[in-house]
């Protein structure tokens, strides 16, 4: 209101002697910190001299590199204007994902999260303030947003929707206080991955209770048919009863049955029971029927226990610290070309592997494996994972304390990796076959080179307040993930068990690849 | 403010024209630019410092899109090897990859002179034709 009086009476005197009108089109980035009271009741001081850096040294020279102007800072926000909406939203994410960082190093009481908003309007500048409808708006939608998110308007949406590479979600029309039309809102998600996510979260949660139904169902058919069986060969056979009068079918999924050490086949010794099927099995029909035929990665069983995670040759392994392991499975090779492509044959991989059919899978970014899981634990009614970042270094230690699992001097013929090899294979496009060297003590191939491994972890820089149950380790920064074994292409360092490196989430490179692992 | 017009209206000029972007010698606008914002050749900086990327007359994208005229960043850090066009851009502790469209990194580097040069990477992880890289600069951490 106070700019509207100035506006029909702009002094000479003040305001900026440059701008001849003062109405002019902006996007206006509104932002405040979540909990502000609550964190200056704590700790007055130190919050107000963090919120100051990061004022200082993170939200100007942001807000100034996407060519904005910081137009006032209140106690816990600030107000900015940008000329283009797509650099104010681009400044947006990079200002969240910066406070992500930050973040990770404090204690979560210590957190500061900024909510923004960000509209697109016609306001009225003044020196030191901005007003206008367009302002309140801004305000608004910052004030609905989730902590470390942004919200945008429907206006600004339309602007950057195919030029900004990120995810966006519509919340809808939403009313908001004193301003009379209700206003189109979205969320913006950085990583399309999380875009994904959000969009298939429902579909997922379908899946998994469709899953649990189907495995209690054939938990209770299995406990009915023949005891004594081994477990990889019955459960899959078990749902294949009802589908066995399509024998051609079966026999071809087995046929290639190419793997260095092929596990027992599932055959047909269920079929007679087959005819009479109980009522039960007819109920988990709806999902997309399972493919009983799939040939299942070679697991090795893990005893667990106590074993010293870390080492001192890298700060990233820093500190060395006792971690417990649960019993679990692991499969004996990283998932092949072969065992991916099955996924992508029944349309639940997006991503179609290339190469030699045991040869690792390349080229799979974490959010990539969770596709392939998803499939196998609904085609095998088991739940298998992706092991965390603990269960993969006491796996490929193999029970060693060494610099490698196999002593502590580099050996010729242990892994695929550059220099580690008598035959340099360096060059190649891609990496050895699975099982090409040889296993650790636990009985698994290629711990340690061959393809980088995705685990379940969130990347953390050391491992300052990591689990020691085993468990993955999820809060925190969770854009990368964590990699393990370093791959064809790394020197013998990368090959050491307690070496760990990290990548982007959703993004695919040539050397990275993965294993499963399985909880009994 | 009319140089900010400039960049984005070459940069809008830049994007328009469109080029085929696959895999190897995916071509580059031969005005762009790479560089560092942050920090300055020759700067002496005090414990972890952040370290942002500029990219003119092109634009930053997630790896895997094959928009023309955008890729990724890829930081190196003390690396002496030189860049090897026909294969992805490493990937270790001295070559750090931006694939989610990252301009900027908090890098901590132990004591001592180091050197640090950005590539821009394609769809693939690969160099650009020519490529696309930026001075490379040598920093003092304290």
């Amino acid at each position: 209101m106070r700019g509207e009086i100035r506006q029909i009476h702009p002094r000479r005197g003040g305001g900026s002697p440059g701008d001849p009108t003062p109405r002019r089109l902006a996007a206006i980035m509104a932002a405040d910190i979540v909990g502000y009271s609550r964190l200056m009741n704590t700790d007055e001081e130190g919050t107000h001299a963090r919120l100051k850096r990061i004022l200082r040294e993170l939200v100007e020279p942001t807000i100034s590199e996407h060519h904005g102007r910081m137009v006032k800072t209140t106690g816990d926000g600030f107000i900015a204007i940008f000329d283009s909406p797509v650099e104010a939203v681009r400044c947006g994410i990079v200002i969240q994902q910066s406070m992500v960082g930050r973040n990770a190093a404090l204690p979560a009481q210590q957190a500061l999260l900024y909510r923004i908003g960000v509209n697109l309007g016609d306001v009225i500048m003044d020196a030191n303030d901005v007003f206008g409808d367009g302002v309140n708006v801004a305000v608004r939608l910052e004030g609905i947003a989730n902590p470390g998110q942004v919200y945008i308007s429907g206006g600004v949406y339309e602007q950057i929707k195919h030029k900004l590479v990120c995810g966006y979600q519509s919340l809808g029309d939403r009313q908001v206080k004193n301003i009379t039309d209700p206003v189109r809102v979205y969320r913006v998600l950085p990583d399309p991955a999380a875009f994904m996510r959000a969009q298939k979260r429902r579909e997922i949660a379908f899946v998994v209770l469709a899953c649990i139904a189907l495995l209690a169902v054939a938990a209770g058919l299995w406990y009915t048919m023949l005891p004594g069986r081994n477990l990889i060969g019955a459960q899959p056979s078990a749902p294949a009863a009802p589908a066995s009068p399509k024998p051609s079918e079966t026999a071809a999924a087995i046929a290639p049955t190419m793997q260095p050490t092929a596990p027992p086949q599932a055959e047909a010794p269920a079929s007679p029971d087959a005819a009479t099927p109980s009522p039960a099995t007819r109920q988990p029909a709806s999902p997309p029927p399972a493919s009983p035929s799939v040939k299942e990665p070679e697991m090795a069983k893990l005893a667990g226990g106590n074993f010293a995670m870390g080492s001192t040759d890298d700060p990233s392994e820093k500190p060395i610290h006792q971690v417990t392991i649960k019993p679990f499975a692991m499969s004996k090779f990283p998932v092949t070309v072969r065992e991916w492509n099955e996924c992508a044959a029944a349309n639940a991989c997006e991503f179609t592997a290339l190469g030699d059919e045991n040869a690792p899978v390349t080229n799979v970014s974490w959010s990539d494996t969770k596709q392939y899981l998803a499939w196998l634990a609904q085609v095998t009614h088991k739940p298998y994972r992706l092991p965390s970042e603990a269960e993969w270094e006491y796996a490929a230690r193999g029970g060693t304390q060494t610099k490698y699992w196999w002593g502590d001097q580099l050996q010729p013929g242990m892994a695929n990796c550059k220099n580690c090899v008598a035959v340099a294979s360096t060059a190649a496009e891609s990496p050895a076959k699975v099982g090409s060297f040889k296993p650790n003590s636990f009985g698994l191939y290629d711990m340690g080179g061959g393809v980088d491994q995705w685990v379940e972890d969130c990347w953390h820089r050391n491992y300052q307040g990591a689990p020691t149950d085993g468990a993955p380790w999820m809060d925190g920064d969770c854009v990368s993930h964590v990699i393990r074994s370093g791959s064809w292409k790394n020197d013998a360092s990368y090959v050491r068990p307690s070496n760990r490196d990290h990548y982007d989430t959703g993004v695919r490179y040539p050397t990275h690849g993965f294993r499963i692992a399985l909880s009994p | 403010m009319k140089l900010t017009r400039l960049l984005m209206l070459s940069a809008m000029l830049a994007t328009a024209s469109s080029f085929a972007a696959f895999a190897q010698g995916t071509p580059a606008p031969k005005d762009a630019v790479l560089y560092f914002i942050w920090p300055l050749d020759g700067a002496t900086l005090k414990g972890p410092f952040w370290c942002r990327f500029g990219l003119r007359n092109m634009g930053v994208t997630h790896a895997g899109d094959t928009f023309p005229n955008s890729g990724h960043h890829h930081l190196l850090i003390d690396v002496n090897e030189p860049l090897d066009t026909n294969e992805p851009i490493p990937q270790d502790k001295s070559h750090l990859h931006f694939g989610a469209g990252q301009t900027e990194t908090r890098l901590e580097l132990p004591p001592g002179k180091h050197t640090l040069q950005l590539v821009l990477g394609d769809a693939k992880h690969f160099p650009f034709n020519p490529p696309l890289v930026s001075k490379k600069i040598t920093i003092t951490v304290k």
